[in-house]
Order: structure tokens, then C-alpha cells, then sequence
């Protein structure tokens, strides 16, 4: 595949993937969240009790969707490769710790691009902080960063997150009443699209990240990296056609679409602590390799570095919500502020921990 | 012969470059193409008339491949192990 056609493809990809999450608001998703891989993870968190913050239960079949299509197009291509062993114990920790940036901001890398789209101003903060966290893990990366390889695995470590999405798929379609689920009008996790809606929306998004290995942490990376826009065209794609759709939809009355700072849905308007909330987010996604859609993604093609990336998120959304550091519509909290003082702290340390090493040829 | 070496990290594929330049060898940095892997990360781009610009096989290696007709072929995967390095790189 020769350059160009890889750029023609995924932008055509992103701006399939901008067109679904945009279309996926009307359909029931909370505002600017037709996909939020922090937010929904953190709501899947909350379902299955891991956090008993009522207003954020629900098992997404998003995320699911997003696991599976990416894990069937891999086993179609050829491409289903158990592999793992590659520092899993931090992979777990930064995963951890990107959860809790998300969650300072509200929303993880994908959702900032929406909230652009549907516009967020705050968002903009959002996208300069994250800009800056991944320069320093840039900054890493070429004075020898590594979590050293990985090997290949048994069949079964591969199959692990897949097997995961189809027990809670069938949690959420035979056996519901294990779960919690907020109630509609009770807060984001009671506004949802229809779940067969929600999950071939997953299964679509899934498989085309797959095929064009999507990320937007890979895209700033890449261009600071090579002066390489791939990537990035393909962040920017699924921006213009989630920006198009809003507009299209609030023309036609099927969803509000206002630029401001104020009163925007899931937001808050601390602009550095939004900033540094996807500062951690950006500087923790170099260190794992990819942003949550790709880890995700990732781990639907059989690696296991990457599911435990996604269990960290997921046991960083139970820790944020159980001890106050999620922000809300109100503002960061003063645990939150900690947490990701914290969060930058530690994520620094592993990363000079890993760069600097003595006996490194 | 332009080789297209893949790498676990990043810095691997900075020393592979590194490796290039001292031989004398034209390298660059790049993104992995897609049609290689599925993984995204970086690799290097080399003219050279051995395999690899040094004899002892890099720890961050994941494979080498070269052009033909448009088309990526593998010829080293670091799977193959050191007795396929050393017959292939003498």
C-alpha cells in the first residue's frame, strides 16, 4: 500500500468514525460523547459495581463493539497475534493514571476531538495540554524510552479482552439485573443509543482503527517524530465530519450545536486543569504507545500489554469515583488535583526510570 | 538493496540509524507502513548490501524487509533466532 492510498484510506476512515459519533448523540449518547473510551469504560466500571457513583452506570457496547471488530478484521487479515510480556505491571499503572487525566478533563483523546466539534471551547485547553505531554514523551522516546519487547503468547493471553467484551455483552443482554445501570435523566450514564445501535457502531469504529491503525496520540507523535501528517490527517478527518454533522443535526433540530466555554454538556471551564489533565493523558499515551481507542484496539488483536493498559483505565475510573477525583460540570476537585499531581509525578519517574538505565548500550 | 527494519521501541530504530550512518549507509526514520505490520511503530529505511549494518543482531529488533515489485517480503523475523541471524548476515 503505498503511502498516499494509506492517507486516502484513513481519511476516508476518520471521517466515517466522525460522522458515527456524531450521529450517535442524537440516537441517545450524552452530549459531544458519541464515543468516549475514558468516559464509557468508566460507565462499564460502574455497571458492574467496580464505583458507586450512580450517575456514570452503564456496560457501553461501544467499547465492546470496538474490541471486537478489531479482533475479528485481525483474525480476517491474518493479523490475530497473541504477543505480551512487555512491562505489564506499568502498562497498568500508566493506564492507571491516563484514566485518571481523562477524568480530569473529562473525556479521554477521542472525546477531546468531538467536544471540539461540538464546540467546546474548553476542549482547546484540553488539546494544549495534550500537545504538551506528548512532546516531553517525545522527548523520551529519543533518549532511549523502552518497556523493553514483547513475546509471543499463548492463544489463550490473546483472547483474554476479547472473551472479556463477549461475558459482558451477554451480562448486559441475559443477566442485567447484576448490574447497576443509572436511571435516564439521572446523569451521562442513563443517556445512551440503543444498545444493537451502540454496538455495531463499536464493531464499525473497531474494525476501521484496526485496518488504518488510527490513534490520536500516534498522529502529534508521528508529526514531531517524521513530519509525517498521516496520522494526524485522519485526527483531523474524523474532526471536520464530527464538526459537519453537529452542524447538519442542529439545522435540522435533531441535536443543539453552540461554540462557547460555558454550558457546554460534560464540561468543565478550569482551563489549566483541564490542560493539565490531558497533559497526563498525552505524556502517558506515548509512554503506553497509543492513546485508549488504539490500546483497546490493540488488545482486540491479541495483545495483552494493551488489556492491561485497558485494566488500568478501567481500575483508575473505579479509584477516581470512589475517592472524589473525577471532575464534574462544576469543576475539578481538590482530590482530583492531587491525583493528577500525582499521576504526573509518577508517570515522570517511570518514564526517566525507563530511559535512563545503567548498562543501556 | 533498500532493507526497511522494524523495531519493539523507538530507540532501536534510532541506533539502527546510527548504525547506517557509521557504515556509511543512506537510513532514515519512518513510520511503519501499514502493509508491513499493524503495529505503529517506527522503523528505518536503509540502502545497503548486507542485511544489517552490524554482525551481532540488535536486542529491539522485530524484522527485516525488503522491496519487491511495490510489494513488502520478510526476511529476518527475530523469532528465527541467532542461527538464522548469523546465516543470513555473513
Amino acid at each position: 500500500m503505498t503511502n498516499k492510498r494509506e492517507t486516502r484510506i484513513i481519511l476516508l476512515a476518520g471521517a466515517l468514525i466522525g460522522l458515527i459519533a456524531a450521529l450517535l448523540v442524537p440516537l441517545g449518547n450524552p452530549g459531544n460523547m458519541g464515543f468516549c473510551i475514558a468516559c464509557f469504560l468508566r460507565d462499564t466500571a460502574g455497571a458492574l459495581k467496580l464505583h458507586s457513583a450512580a450517575a456514570v452506570q452503564y456496560i457501553r457496547p461501544e467499547i465492546m463493539g470496538l474490541v471486537l471488530g478489531s479482533f475479528l478484521l485481525a483474525l480476517l487479515r491474518g493479523e490475530f497475534k497473541p504477543r505480551g510480556g512487555s512491562s505489564p505491571a506499568t502498562r497498568f499503572i500508566l493506564g492507571f493514571f491516563v484514566m485518571i487525566g481523562c477524568l480530569m478533563f473529562l473525556g479521554c483523546p477521542f472525546r477531546m476531538i468531538l467536544r471540539l466539534a461540538g464546540g467546546d471551547l474548553n476542549a482547546l485547553a484540553g488539546l494544549i495540554g495534550f500537545a504538551a505531554g506528548i512532546l516531553v514523551g517525545v522527548y523520551f522516546l529519543n533518549k532511549g524510552y523502552s518497556l523493553k519487547r514483547s513475546y509471543t503468547l499463548s492463544l489463550s493471553e490473546g483472547l483474554s479482552l476479547p472473551t472479556i467484551s463477549i461475558v459482558l455483552l451477554i451480562l448486559l443482554l441475559a443477566v442485567s439485573g447484576l448490574l447497576a445501570f443509572t436511571e435516564a435523566g439521572g446523569g451521562p450514564g442513563g443517556a445512551h443509543a440503543p444498545i444493537w445501535v451502540s454496538l455495531a457502531a463499536g464493531l464499525v469504529v473497531g474494525a476501521l482503527a484496526q485496518y488504518t491503525r488510527l490513534c490520536m496520540v500516534g498522529g502529534i507523535r508521528d508529526l514531531v517524530l517524521f513530519r509525517e501528517t498521516k496520522l494526524l490527517s485522519g485526527f483531523a478527518a474524523v474532526f471536520v465530519a464530527a464538526l459537519m454533522m453537529n452542524l447538519i443535526l442542529h439545522l435540522g433540530g435533531r441535536a443543539s450545536f453552540f461554540v462557547s466555554f460555558e454550558g457546554q454538556p460534560v464540561s468543565h471551564t478550569d482551563f489549566l486543569w483541564n490542560a493539565l489533565g490531558m497533559a497526563l493523558v498525552g505524556l502517558g499515551c506515548v509512554l503506553l504507545g497509543g492513546c485508549p481507542l488504539r490500546q483497546l484496539v490493540l488488545a482486540g488483536e491479541g495483545n495483552t500489554d494493551s488489556t492491561m493498559a485497558v485494566l488500568g483505565l478501567v481500575c483508575g475510573a473505579a479509584f477516581a469515583h470512589n475517592l472524589g477525583l473525577a471532575s464534574s460540570g462544576a469543576g475539578p476537585t481538590l482530590n482530583g488535583k492531587i491525583a493528577v499531581a500525582i499521576g504526573l509525578a509518577t508517570v515522570l519517574l517511570i518514564a526517566v526510570m525507563n530511559t535512563f538505565q545503567k548498562g543501556k548500550k | 538493496m533498500i532493507h526497511i527494519a522494524t523495531f519493539h521501541a523507538h530507540i532501536g530504530a534510532i541506533r539502527c540509524k546510527r548504525d547506517c550512518e557509521r557504515a556509511g549507509w543512506k537510513a532514515r526514520l519512518m513510520p511503519v507502513p501499514r502493509s508491513l505490520s499493524s503495529s505503529c511503530g517506527t522503523c528505518v529505511r536503509y540502502e545497503g548490501d548486507r542485511l544489517y549494518p552490524c554482525r551481532e543482531m540488535p536486542e529491539e529488533l522485530e524484522q527485516i524487509a525488503t522491496e519487491r515489485d511495490g510489494k513488502y517480503v520478510t526476511l529476518y523475523r527475530a523469532e528465527e533466532g541467532e542461527e538464522a541471524w548469523k546465516a543470513l548476515s555473513d
